[in-house]
């Protein structure tokens, strides 16, 4: 797990704290778009929103520490990436794996792919900061 | 060509269940109905699906193209335009016009 | 570089004797232990072991496999990195591995959660979502998804792949 806090090179005014739960394949596509260019690094503030980034497989074992996370940054947004986090993807019918974190946590973004593109985590960025600062 | 979408090209499908059947996520679902079709000259009607709906579940569909290959009229195809990113999971679920070919619209 | 490859039958009872006089002979390089479901072995449900041993040069190595039914003697004290190999086929294929060092703590399940009591990888071992999940399959133009025909539907409602046609219904 990561916290960095990203600005959008095309708009450096608006940042947002990314904390990124690195759980399985999916988190590669994230750290891809991250170092993009698309994003810049900018010093830690407390200004601004904050997306929780749950990028990969959710297994049942794995469910209390996500909940955890998420209970550890109150106000943040939750970012579902890839099919995995989303529903179980490939996983579906497997039963260790939990069938989408919506279960028990509320999603504000949910990013479609298996693995998502790294322009669809930018595009999911851009449209949460636009919802929350507009 | 980024494959970052399955779009659904209509005219070609005949609902034949192929894709359906093959999907390894169980992500696609089709509704069809038959219909009799009578051609000037032929003996008897000619039976014909008509595709009612189709739906690719995006929440699950893992980009694997196995709908893609196995489909003998190519009425599935990789497509570029879209990384799709909703706000509700219920929007994930796409339907034959949102799974037109970029060109389309 | 592997210049050779070896295949080779043996008996489960001796399987432990031909580990060892392989081992004296040089084949120090435990590669990996699996297990491959067969299903069906001359009529009988058979799963098949597989370990790969080489010389440390890796100039030739042997395969060594066997047909067990859930039982098979360890090799842990003879190839102490077996343990997890051995652990994990355990688990996944409910092959039981009799004596060795892996027992106690280092016996308990990797993976698997403890109440799900069937080994996931032997193909007799039902996934429960695809027979409770509809199969959007089954549906065909004169049939409709939950079974319902239109028509005069001749043919039967297929089944998803991996669920045998009267499971749980005896």
């Amino acid at each position: 797990m990561a916290v960095t806090r990203y600005a959008l090179t095309s708009d450096p005014s608006v940042s947002v704290e990314v904390v990124s739960a690195s759980l399985a394949c999916c988190t590669l596509e994230v750290q891809a778009a991250l170092n993009s260019g698309a994003l810049i690094q900018v010093p830690e503030s407390d200004a601004g929103p904050s997306v929780i980034v749950i990028a990969g497989t959710v297994t049942d074992a794995l469910v209390p520490s996500v909940i955890e996370l998420i209970h550890a940054h109150p106000g943040s947004k939750v970012m579902s990436f890839g099919a995995c986090a989303t529903s179980g993807g490939p996983y579906w019918d497997s039963p260790p794996v939990s069938k989408g974190i919506d279960q028990f946590v509320e999603v504000a973004a949910y990013v479609a792919g298996c693995p998502p593109r790294p322009d669809a985590f930018i595009q999911a960025i851009q449209e949460l900061l636009s919802k929350r600062v507009s | 060509m980024k494959h970052s979408f399955i779009a659904l090209i209509e005219d070609k499908c005949t609902s034949c269940m192929l894709c359906v059947r093959e999907c390894p996520a169980w992500c696609i679902s089709l509704d069809s109905h038959t219909i009799d079709v009578t051609e000037e000259g032929a003996r008897r009607p000619r039976k014909v699906n008509v595709l009612d709906s189709f739906e690719i579940d995006y929440s699950l569909c893992m980009y694997c193209g196995v709908c893609i290959d196995v489909c003998p009229f190519d009425a599935l195809a990789w497509d570029e335009h879209r990384a799709l990113v909703t706000t509700n999971r219920e929007d994930m679920l796409l339907g034959i016009v949102e799974l037109g070919p970029s060109g389309s619209s | 570089m592997t210049k050779s490859f070896t295949w080779l039958q043996v008996d489960p009872a001796d399987w432990r004797g031909k580990i060892g006089q392989l081992r004296n002979d040089g084949f120090t390089f435990f590669d990996f232990l699996t297990g491959v479901d067969r299903e069906n072995v001359e009529g009988k449900q058979m799963c098949e072991v597989v370990v790969h041993l080489a010389k440390e040069d890796l100039s030739d190595s042997h395969f060594l496999y066997t047909h067990v039914h859930n039982e098979l003697a360890s090799i842990t004290d003879l190839m102490p990195a077996a343990q997890w190999h051995e652990r994990e086929c355990a688990e996944m294929f409910g092959i039981q591995f009799i004596g060795g060092s892996a027992s106690g703590e280092s016996t308990k399940s990797l993976l698997r959660h403890e109440s799900l009591s069937l080994p996931p990888l032997r193909k007799t071992t039902v996934l429960a979502a695809r027979v409770l999940t509809p199969w959007p399959g089954g549906a065909e133009p004169q049939i409709k998804e939950d079974g319902r025909k239109v028509g005069n539907a001749s043919r039967r409602r297929q089944l998803p792949p991996g669920v045998p046609e009267n499971w749980l219904k005896q």
